[in-house]
């Protein structure tokens, strides 16, 4: 931290010794230079983090600064914009062009993001029976380590990127970029005891996330096509120590017996380890892009490559990635546009190694949970969209566009019978313009989709307890798990039929005045489901008025509204255990 | 592959002191001479005596290759609005389109981030370059508002959600519109591949992974919990727990229990005791998941009940 103030403050005076020799130089010089000293004052009554949740939260007044330095020659632009809010609370950046050869920028930006404690308060129960007036062995209970403590992160971004034109012929340019994003600070974190009592834990954790990403690449025009490569680099640590927590001695809750087989029904027990941990994870990626002309149309293509790993587990997805865009012009007043984009995700699929259930019990009833975690990120996606656009007359536009989009699962919700969904597009849309002081446009979009993605088999749909048999047969008990097996019933909040409607309107009766208009409205439905229909209802109409008087000034004023309605299916409890 | 500790992390930010040195050196070293086009000033006087002092003129003067370079280059053929003095005897990209207007800009501006304007849903919806952008700034502003305030002045709706209870800070000013998305078309920077996700793991990498216990939906799309730009409900989630969560899982049949009316005992751990009413159980199954399911994006650890497999995302 000490080095990256020490960096931020050699790069200020290194600016102010800049600005002094511009101002020496008025050959076609032009400078101006903003210093705002001001201040505000923070009051919180009640104070609730949320409401302040990028704020010190301090009742005090502090200074505040900002800074804009622009300065312009023959040769090229040079600017700085620096806000100094409070000491968590800090942008500048700094931008430079030198004429088509160089273009630089660096930014700095840092925040503070406030989370409240969760006391847990309502983890507190424990079993009782009515009708013998007995309490029973399932407890809720809860214990708070660090009860004042005051949780936030202070998040801080560096950002450099560079564009250097290295040679005029054939355009070639190369473009090199870099990114660091620091998270440090405390973070409330909870551990969950499962076995003689639920029980949760809370703790103060340190948090020191750190990453880095990188992006270089050249871009060439080659004739007829103009081309590109990107290679892309990101890797994230995690620098804080593991928060960890003991996880009680498996037993009976009332008896305290029964140990052996308790613990069998248990991962660990009786330990302390790690929990809520991040693990370190690397990405790259390779990117070649190409666009140019075709007959009398014009068309881009991309072909990706990335795989991420999981540093600490080994494990990795690979993603290839492919598009294609093509437009052409039919005639002087209509065009058409295709795109094509399709992805294929892979990802490795562990085998979970888990300890026998019921390991050396006297009746032989022992139970093997092994499996392979198969991913639900396994899948093939595909979109195809063409739109039609054409010129009706001097003041109208009409676009009508027809799409197709599919994902193929393949091992989601099970092994090797994946799911597949499809779903068609339509949208028209027409747009009015009048000169350059009135537009209006209005936009209806359909999507009927099959087979949306479902929670698999979230939901039980009938009792369990006439239906399954006792695991152990000298016991009457039916086992959660064995429940799991009745719990068929496929679930979601995502529609089957999608219907978008949107009116626009933007009048400008001058280059300073700017009003807009406009409704957005979309109602989504999915009848498909046994249980119920899922609906979603949205309605969102605003008005904006935008006073420009010139380019150092902007008064905008709107009112936005925004309507909400959803029904969706909340599951219940199943208790036949 | 490659690695990174402590040192390296200095190195990065040494790194871009060097960078933000080499923009100021850079940026010292500015000299040259301006153009205009002497015909167009007799009317245009105070447009053209400025036009030097824009970025377009600025780059102009440098690049012998556009010595040349004048109104024409942009307005096309100036004779008959010099003849006739009218408005629409000469072009103005302003009043172009998506059906020849982008071609004006987009032959000098080839950069990468323009592959695919000419497929962008701006250009479809006939928004035109200087519908943003002020050609004839002389500060260096190229566009006529900062974000958001610009994109606002369409996206009314996004205004409205990004001052919702719980939104990404672009009120607050650390956040920019073009941190996501790509105004011209392309991508948005240091996106890493087109899936759906990639977009927002660039920045939320630590959700990415990959797990070896996962959640399904986190695989499938952020959205389906989510919602980007603003929400009444905590952490931009589309509804609150429980009642997002209960969409898709079954509820503890625990919720049903009937707890202690008063004081209770804890036989195992005597520190543990605590109060509670007949409906406690009902309140702690069903106020917040993620109090319990803490790792509720994925986790490499298992959890600690066999019966899930491991795969409950309490750990």
């Amino acid at each position: 931290m000490t080095r990256l103030i020490k960096i931020l403050s050699l790069g200020l005076v290194l600016l102010l010794g800049a600005g002094l020799a511009f101002a020496g130089d008025d050959n076609g010089l032009t400078e101006k230079y903003t210093l705002w000293i001001g201040g505000h004052y923070t009051d919180f009554n009640d104070y609730a983090k949320k409401a302040g949740e990028y704020n010190l939260g301090n009742d005090e007044f502090l200074p505040e600064f900002k800074l804009n330095y622009f300065s312009r020659s023959d040769r090229g632009i040079f600017r700085l914009d620096g806000h100094y809010y409070d000491d968590k609370n800090i942008n500048a950046e700094i931008r430079t062009t030198i004429s088509d050869v160089f273009k630089g920028k660096f930014m700095y930006r840092s925040l503070i993001k406030q989370a409240s404690q969760n006391l847990l308060t309502e983890i507190e129960a424990r079993e009782y029976f009515e009708s013998t007036g007995v309490a029973g062995g399932k407890m809720l209970t809860h214990e708070i380590l660090d009860p004042g403590a005051d949780y936030n992160t202070h998040r801080q971004e560096i950002l450099g990127q560079v564009s250097l034109l290295l040679s005029r012929k054939n355009n070639v340019r190369m473009i090199a970029a870099h990114r660091t994003i620091l998270t440090t600070g405390s973070e409330q974190k909870i551990s969950s005891n499962h076995c003689f009592s639920c029980h949760l834990t809370s703790q103060t954790a340190e948090v020191d996330k750190r990453k880095h990403q990188f992006e270089a690449g050249v871009d060439a025009e080659t004739g007829k096509f103009d081309i590109g490569y990107r290679f892309g680099y990101r890797y994230f640590e995690p620098e804080a120590t593991d928060a960890s927590t003991y996880y009680d001695p498996a037993k009976h809750p009332l008896s305290g017996g029964a140990a052996a087989e308790f613990s069998s029904r248990v991962i660990y027990h009786d330990s302390t380890m790690a929990f809520s941990t991040y693990p370190t994870t690397e990405k790259t990626s390779h990117k070649v892009r190409v666009k140019g002309d075709v007959g009398k149309g014009r068309f881009s293509g991309a072909a990706g490559y990335s795989r991420a790993e999981n540093k600490n587990t080994s494990l990795t997805t690979d993603a290839w990635s492919g598009s294609l865009n093509y437009t052409v012009p039919l005639n002087p007043k209509t065009r058409l546009v295709a795109k094509f984009a399709a992805t294929r995700l892979s990802a490795d699929d562990p085998f979970i190694d888990l300890p026998t259930w019921r390991d050396g019990a006297t009746d032989g009833n022992e139970y093997n949970f092994d499996y392979t975690r198969y991913s639900a990120l396994d899948r093939r996606t595909g979109k195809l969209t063409a739109e039609l656009i054409t010129r009706l007359n001097k003041k109208m536009t009409l676009s009508v566009l027809a799409g197709y989009d599919r994902v193929e699962r393949y091992d989601y919700p099970l092994p090797d019978d994946g799911t597949e969904t499809s779903k068609l597009i339509g949208q028209a849309k027409l747009r009015i313009r009048k000169g350059l002081k009135y537009s209006s446009t209005v936009k209806y979009r359909f999507e009927s989709i099959s087979d949306p993605y479902v929670s698999a088999r979230g939901m039980f749909e009938e009792s369990g307890h006439d239906v399954l048999t006792p695991l152990v047969p000298t016991s009457t008990w039916i086992f959660y798990f064995q429940r799991e097996d009745l719990r068929y019933q496929d679930i979601t909040t995502q529609p089957t039929q999608v219907h978008q409607f949107e009116w626009r309107s933007n009048y400008r009766p001058n280059n300073k005045v700017v009003v807009n208009l406009g409704v957005k409205g979309k109602y989504d439905k999915n009848g498909d489901l046994d249980s119920l229909d899922v609906e979603h209802f949205s309605l969102a109409p605003n008005l904006n008025f935008n006073l420009i008087p010139d380019q150092r000034w902007a008064l905008t004023a709107g009112y936005a509204y925004n309507y909400d309605k959803s029904r969706l299916p909340v599951t219940v409890a199943l208790f036949d255990g | 592959m490659l690695g990174f500790n402590r040192r390296n992390w200095r190195g990065m930010l040494a790194a871009n002191g060097v960078l933000i040195l080499g923009l100021i050196l850079i940026g010292t070293g500015m000299v040259g001479a301006a153009v205009t086009n002497d015909v167009c000033a007799d009317c245009h006087e105070e447009l053209c005596e400025e036009f030097h002092k824009t970025p377009h003129g600025t780059y102009f003067s440098t690049n012998s290759q556009l010595a040349e370079a004048s109104c024409e280059s942009c307005h096309g053929s100036a004779l008959a609005h010099i003849e006739s003095g009218a408005p629409e005897d000469i072009v103005n990209p302003a009043r172009q389109d998506q059906f020849g207007g982008e071609e004006l800009c987009l032959s000098c501006h080839t950069g990468h981030q323009f592959d695919d304007w000419a497929f962008s849903a701006h250009n479809a919806a006939d928004v035109t370059c200087s519908d943003c952008h002020t050609v004839h700034a002389v500060d260096g502003a190229v566009v006529s508002q900062s974000t958001p305030d610009l994109c606002y002045s369409c996206h009314s709706d996004v205004r409205a959600a990004a001052n919702m209870p719980s939104h990404h800070p672009i009120a607050e000013g650390k956040m920019e519109c073009q941190d996501c998305h790509g105004l011209h078309g392309a991508p948005a920077r240091f996106v890493m591949e087109d899936t759906g996700r990639e977009l927002c793991l660039s920045c939320h990498t630590e959700k990415e992974g990959p797990f070896v216990y996962e959640h399904a939906p986190v695989e499938e799309d952020c959205m389906i919990c989510h919602t980007p730009h603003g929400s009444v409900a905590n952490n931009l989630l589309v509804q609150n727990q429980p009642s997002l969560c209960l969409s898709c899982h079954p509820m503890h049949f625990h919720a049903t229990a009937m707890s202690v009316d008063g004081d209770f005992d804890t036989p195992q751990a005597p520190e543990r005791a605590g109060s509670s009413t007949p409906d406690s159980f009902e309140r702690g199954m069903l106020t917040n998941c993620s109090q319990c399911h803490i790792e509720i994006h994925g986790s490499d650890l298992p959890s600690q009940e066999i019966s899930t497999g491991g795969n409950a995302l309490t750990r």
